[in-house]
């Protein structure tokens, strides 16, 4: 049978909450649903601005094309019939300069329409304006050569003739040019409605996209919400579960040495218990279980000082295998009681250390008590402390071949209050504290901890304290702190 | 379009010619002097005609008779409009006195009762400056007047007098005033 493959874990999980609470409804999903609600808002904004933008262009299409050239119609209607009146007002007078100078004033306003044509013609698009400038063109020209001999016959006095000429020729090319021109602003009136019906149309396509995409983003944002909502309850249901099952436990492991306590005291008290060597049973066992309470207030006082940002600690510079004499010191009557063989490598001239020797020494101390519980297999445990060269970090190892730790179980090892249900199961007691102590107690000086572990076969679990900052920190530290070297 | 550019030309190097002649014709008249004090100045007048009027010459005795009003129509079948400046101007003094050979009162006669007669079919157009008088021409197909040559441009024709233009020596059609030295 293969063994299943070490998986690495580091200690860098949350506090609490997200990680109670399904995958999907993390609050990772939700910040990703509110940058998708941000990002739909802003691509509406984007196709707003673009229709916008693109309504505007239209809008002085139709301006510049359109009303423009209404106007230019307009404009040559009414200088159209400037020509024609100021030749008629020379019919009325005999006084030369007079008739001179409506002669000029008709050319000058037959120069403005002939301008206008050629312009029309210039801007003409569709084969209907190319035909209809082209039409008025022809006719407008007729028009001058008819007014040009009706001036000339009003300056000849010969008026009889200028009118009748007038009427016979003058008055039908001018009606058809008027009908031209009238012809010219349909034909604008026309485009100009398409163009409004273009620009309504494509304002309705940007309210329906509009719509659309903020009835999306609504949606997104309501689920965001929602999960939001639904996550946070859980982790708040999770973690009241967590408090109770922390009272259950603290309760459990503080009845069960008061129980033990009380039921000694009794056995005094009432006499059942005489001899000397029955006595100092007695008195052992209230000890021991006193002891064992003592251990179980600390462990409450020690995981809630590590929760207190403004928890002070007294830094020293320290050798890496000081700190681990210490820890192996502290647990040395738990391992020997659990029938434990423990082994220790420390490679040698690894560098000092500046951290507070108790916190450092209780992190270690969490580590081998957690391999004592856990590692009830082969009853051994490996410390090993080394230097990585490669990552620059002082690495303690502290390992058991115990039952190790499935990869469910492995996420939220070091998270406060978890107990894996299996441990539960197997009546193992603790506060489920450990392990979020030692991870708390690294960071306080700049290191993880991490674990390898494969069920069945045991784990490692690595504490890791950078050099440089040590060497930093002990840098800034050396004069102002005692050394103990 | 050949030829109306053609004739365009002519047209322009005729009024360049004249206007050369006449400010060294005015020169040569200036040095001259007058016992009086006075210098006597000497300008010719240019009869023009309506650019699409075919006619290049007239002899001075048709030119005559179509400013008295006994000639009615130019060949083209148009009807023959005389201009006129106002009253007083050197221009019209000069027509009168070598044309119609008359006083301004006896000008003035002759039109009235030429008209109650009818011998005379329209009266000249009396016009108020060269300007009027050139647009006029240039507006009527029929029409005929008279300008310096400083007031000539391509919108009239010059019509030759007996075969003369105004630049030429001999020329029908002086100027005679009297300016202030």
């Amino acid at each position: 049978m293969t063994p299943e493959p070490m998986h690495a874990i580091t200690g860098k999980t949350p506090e609490f909450g997200p990680s109670f609470v399904p995958r999907f409804l993390s609050r990772h999903v939700s910040v990703v649903l509110l940058l998708l609600v941000l990002m739909s808002e802003a691509g509406v904004g984007a196709f707003v601005m673009r229709d916008l933008f693109k309504i505007y262009a239209t809008v002085q299409n139709i301006y510049g094309g359109s009303v423009q050239g209404l106007r230019g119609i307009g404009e040559m209607q009414y200088q159209a019939q400037e020509t024609r009146r100021s030749t008629l007002y020379a019919l009325t007078t005999n006084d030369g300069n007079l008739q001179v100078k409506y002669a000029d004033q008709s050319r000058e306003a037959d120069r403005l329409v002939t301008k206008g044509i050629a312009e029309y013609a210039a801007q003409a698009r569709d084969d209907r304006q190319i035909a209809v400038g082209r039409r008025l063109a022809s006719d407008w020209d007729t028009y001058l050569r008819v007014r040009d001999e009706v001036l000339g016959l009003i300056l000849e006095s010969s008026t009889k003739e200028a009118v009748e000429l007038d009427l016979t020729f003058g008055v039908p090319v001018f009606e058809r040019i008027r009908q031209d021109l009238e012809e010219m602003k349909i034909l604008y009136d026309e485009e100009a409605s398409q163009q409004l019906a273009a620009v309504a149309q494509s304002s309705r396509r940007s309210m329906t996209k509009l719509i659309a995409v903020l009835g999306f983003a609504l949606l997104l944002g309501g689920i965001a919400i929602w999960t939001i909502q639904k996550s946070k309850m859980r982790a708040e249901v999770q973690f009241a579960k967590l408090q109770m099952e922390f009272v259950a436990s603290v309760s459990h492991g503080l009845r069960t040495p008061i129980t033990a306590i009380l039921t000694a005291g009794e056995n005094i008290r009432d006499g059942l218990v005489r001899e000397k060597h029955s006595l100092f049973e007695q008195g052992s066992i209230i000890t021991a279980q006193a002891s064992q309470l003592m251990d179980l207030v600390d462990q409450v006082l020690r995981f809630a000082a590590c929760a207190n940002p403004s928890s002070t600690h007294s830094l020293q510079e320290l050798q890496v295998s000081e700190i681990i004499e210490h820890a192996l010191q502290s647990t040395k009557g738990l391992v020997q009681q659990a029938g434990f063989t423990l082994d220790t490598e420390i490679e040698p001239d690894l560098p000092p250390v500046i951290a507070d020797l108790q916190v450092l020494s209780q992190c270690l101390q969490n580590l081998i008590v957690n391999a004592v519980k856990y590692g009830d297999r082969d009853r051994w445990i490996g410390v090993i402390a080394r230097l990585d060269h490669r990552t620059r970090e002082i690495q303690i190892d502290v390992q058991d071949h115990g039952f190790g730790i499935s990869p469910a179980d492995a996420a939220h090892i070091f998270e406060p209050f978890y107990r894996s249900p299996q441990v539960v199961s197997a009546r193992i007691h603790g506060t489920g504290l450990g392990l979020s102590i030692a991870k708390r107690s690294a960071e306080v000086f700049g290191g993880r901890i991490s674990v390898a572990t494969q069920a069945g076969c045991g784990s490692v679990f690595t504490l890791h304290l950078p050099v440089e900052r040590i060497e930093r920190a002990g840098a800034l530290s050396v004069a102002r702190l005692g050394s103990r070297a | 379009m050949g030829l109306q550019t053609r004739t365009r030309t002519r047209t322009t190097l005729i009024i360049l010619v004249l206007q050369l002649n006449l400010s060294s014709g005015l020169d040569r008249q200036a040095a001259a002097g007058s016992p009086d004090g006075r210098v006597k100045l000497h300008e010719t007048l240019a009869i023009v005609i309506n650019r699409s009027n075919p006619i290049d010459n007239l002899a001075f005795k048709e030119l005559r008779k179509i400013f008295l009003g006994e000639r009615n129509h130019w060949p083209n079948g148009h009807r023959i409009a005389v201009a006129m400046l106002y009253y007083g101007q050197p221009e019209r003094q000069t027509i009168l006195r070598l044309v119609y050979r008359m006083q301004e009162d006896q000008y003035q006669d002759y039109l009235l009762k030429g008209m109650f007669r009818g011998e005379v079919f329209a009266a000249p157009k009396t016009l108020d400056s060269p300007l009027i008088l050139r647009k006029f021409i240039f507006n009527a197909p029929g029409g005929i007047g008279y300008l310096r040559a400083t007031d000539l441009d391509d919108s009239v024709k010059v019509v030759r007098i007996d075969g003369l233009l105004p630049q030429d020596k001999n020329y029908a059609l002086q100027i005679d005033e009297e300016e202030p030295e």
